[in-house]
């Protein structure tokens, strides 16, 4: 019976093994997927301001890029696929900027 | 100790090996052209996180059942791979960074520092994990020990804030949690 208990203790682990890493919720965007702008010209505009891309990817409907800002830190931000506006900016889980 | 006799040598070295495994392929992955240091310093978080709160839990287990007890002899061993695979993950993390610069720029940020500090917490624990340093201090060896609470504390906080990692932290803390439930075995075949 004792035996159970490890059993159970164990099974949360393999759960969160298992799980998808998919969407993280962080941040969605509800737009027209017809309006939605490459991503490639994200990178573009940001590495022009400054920014260190090491990758970007969709999620949750923004963009969600990785890399260092013009500031040197490096950070997990989030950006509106169509206007590209800014909308969260994480340093390690620390929120340097969140759009009210 | 019995225990180092019965056991044989080949078995102690294939378990040492088996747990090197982990970080000995992601160093050699970190080296590949086709390498992404990113995921490969949150992956060797992971792995170095599950190994802690295997040796920490490893206790509980061995309190299950007498069958069970004999576990406690493979403790140092995972104890000290989870301490080699976040030497590991604090590599391949540096290496990710790529600077000095933004590493010191967010040694303040919460997911960061319970980072550092559960590791320097492991150090200690590391070096006095001989034969000879239990026999030299003594009581205080367990005391010492104990600091692998705190650890894994700091590393599962680490874990959670740091980078979507939030599923993972709860998921080893419940372990954790619940193992201490062996704390009321009756039958409790070690101290």
């Amino acid at each position: 019976m004792t035996l159970k208990y490890s059993l159970i203790a164990l099974a949360p682990l393999a759960l969160a093994l298992a799980g998808p890493a998919a969407a993280t919720g962080k941040m969605t965007c509800k737009v027209a997927a017809s309006d939605v702008k490459p991503q490639a010209e994200l990178v573009t505009a940001l590495t022009k301001q400054g920014w260190t891309v090491t990758k970007a990817k969709p999620d949750g409907g923004c963009y969600e890029v990785y890399g260092t800002t013009p500031e040197g830190d490096r950070v997990e931000a989030y950006f509106d696929p169509v206007t590209f506006e800014k909308l969260y900016v994480s340093q390690r889980g620390k929120v340097l900027f969140q759009k009210q | 100790m019995p225990s180092h006799q019965t056991r044989s040598p080949d078995a102690r070295w294939l378990l040492w090996l088996a747990l090197a495994v982990p970080s000995l392929w992601l160093l050699w992955r970190a080296g590949q052209p086709d390498a992404d240091p990113d995921a490969l310093a949150n992956l060797s978080g992971q792995v170095a996180g599950v190994l802690l709160v295997a040796a920490i839990g490893l206790t509980g287990v061995a309190r299950v059942h007498p069958a069970l007890a004999r576990l406690v002899r493979v403790r140092r061993a995972f104890g000290l791979a989870a301490f080699g695979t976040s030497a590991v993950h604090l590599l391949l993390y540096l290496r990710a960074m790529g600077a000095l610069k933004p590493v010191l720029a967010e040694l303040d940020a919460p997911g960061i520092w319970t980072g550092w500090a559960a590791l320097l917490l492991l150090v200690p624990l590391a070096l006095t994990s001989t034969d000879a340093a239990m026999r030299r201090l003594g009581r205080g060896w367990k005391r010492l020990q104990r600091l692998a609470w705190p650890a894994v504390g700091l590393a599962l906080a680490h874990t959670y804030i740091v980078h979507d990692g939030q599923t993972l932290a709860m998921a080893m803390a419940a372990v954790l949690l619940l193992l201490q439930i062996t704390r009321f075995n009756r039958g409790r075949t070690m101290t």
